[in-house]
């Protein structure tokens, strides 16, 4: 008996069912990365073409002085992070370009959120901040989030070259008409979604900075 | 135009890189499983989840937490999980005053118990910071997991650790999304083992 065991003998009662639960979950585990497999087959062939097509126009805006703008909640605010920093700090073989995630600053966001409502949290510093030419790009797995919509809306008034990556069916976001390059992960699981949107922004990434590369 | 070709087979060929690594993160499920396990038992036992990591690792530490303590799938339940990484003003604070090395082993030291759960996320394993409070975790008692690429770095050499689990790719935008994987999986089998009774019952909360 090993000395945590003796310790908390109870948490080792079930033995034989902590065995099969781990097998379980190995399957489960498995399948899993067979369906994000999957899941990136599907979002290649549905946007293959629309993936360099927007590729070419973030290089055309950045080329012209443009700045990136990322935006999103929960889970989709650290991939707008993830996102500002790999434009910005890309490692010695790549170009850094101007980036900046609207979902760092707390004292901004709260007191959007406090003073007037949630919903502009995005939009309002996209209206003070967002130039002609400038991108911006934004996150949410549902497609729905208002406060993500209203972020495009302001952008799109703002004359700013906009992207979004939603899954499902794309929700709102696959009717609004303020979205130029609009991805949408075929899943209906927020998991694989945001795994799959993972994929979609580094290879824009990679494509942008092979569009910027002097050839 | 010429770049234009360029850049679509730049898509496919992207897109063919990241199926290797992830078929292989399926063959490491047991490791896999065996960290959900030890994890479900410190959470049992009223540990919190203390995440960190730098760069875009930072925004994979505060996305864990939030999967942790807002989960996704209702009526599961939130479990206590902190990212070391969210305050720009103790980073830099503790960046200026003990050496960014210090940055995460420093807030360790001072909020982390023996019961909780260490996460260290680095693309390369070269992240001194992380591996530094890794260690010091590990010399207090905590449950230790990395979430490491490539060669694993200077963090898979570290002795001792708990779990060490390797996204097996050296491009680290591939290494991240191998491990979102990882992280969404740890979560979901968490509450696999929370849910199945006998498994970790009675109850100590």
């Amino acid at each position: 008996m090993s000395g945590v065991e003796s310790l908390y003998p109870f948490l080792y009662s079930g033995k034989s069912d902590v065995e099969a639960v781990l097998a379980d979950v190995c399957r489960s585990t498995t399948e899993k990365t067979e369906e994000i497999t999957r899941l990136r087959a599907d979002v290649l062939e549905l946007y293959r073409d629309q993936l360099v097509a927007c590729a070419s126009a973030m290089a055309r805006s950045f080329a012209a002085g443009g700045r990136l703008f990322t935006f999103g909640n929960g889970g989709s605010s650290t991939d707008a992070q993830a996102i500002a920093e790999l434009f910005q700090n890309p490692g010695p073989a790549a170009r850094p370009l101007p980036a900046a995630a609207l979902t760092t600053d707390v004292a901004v966001l709260s007191a959007l959120a406090n003073d007037v409502s949630f919903d502009v949290v995005f939009a309002r510093p996209l209206a003070a901040n967002g130039r002609v030419g400038d991108i911006a790009v934004g996150l949410s797995t549902s497609g729905g989030s208002e406060n993500v919509l209203r972020g495009f809306a302001e952008a799109t008034r703002r004359g700013m070259l906009t992207i979004g990556l939603a899954g499902y069916d794309g929700g709102k976001m696959t009717g609004a008409d303020t979205i130029e390059h609009l991805f949408v992960m075929p899943s209906s699981s927020v998991h694989r979604i945001q795994e799959a949107q993972t994929t979609t922004y580094h290879v824009l990434w990679e494509l942008t900075q092979l569009a910027l590369s002097p050839t | 135009m010429m770049v234009a070709v360029l850049m679509g087979a730049q898509v496919d060929r992207a897109f063919a890189r990241r199926t290797e690594p992830t078929s292989a993160l399926g063959q490491d499920s047991e490791a896999v499983g065996r960290a959900c396990y030890d994890m479900a038992l410190r959470f049992h036992r009223g540990g919190r989840l203390l995440c960190f990591g730098n760069g875009s690792a930072a925004a994979d530490a505060a996305h864990i937490v939030v999967e942790f303590v807002h989960p996704v799938i209702v009526g599961k339940r939130a479990l206590p999980a902190v990212s070391l990484a969210n305050d720009a003003a103790t980073m830099s604070g503790i960046a200026r005053s003990g050496g960014f090395e210090d940055s995460f082993a420093a807030q360790l030291r001072l909020q982390a118990a023996a019961e909780d759960i260490a996460l260290g996320i680095s693309a390369d394993g070269e992240c001194p910071n992380v591996a530094g409070a890794l260690s010091v975790a590990h010399d207090t008692g905590l449950l230790t997991v990395a979430l490491v690429g490539g060669d694993g770095g200077q963090i898979a050499r570290i002795a001792g650790l708990d779990h060490v689990l390797v996204a097996r790719s050296k491009d680290p935008r591939v290494v991240k999304e191998v491990q979102v994987t990882t992280y969404h999986v740890l979560w979901e089998l968490v509450h696999v083992f929370f849910e199945q009774p006998g498994v970790l019952a009675p109850r100590v909360l």
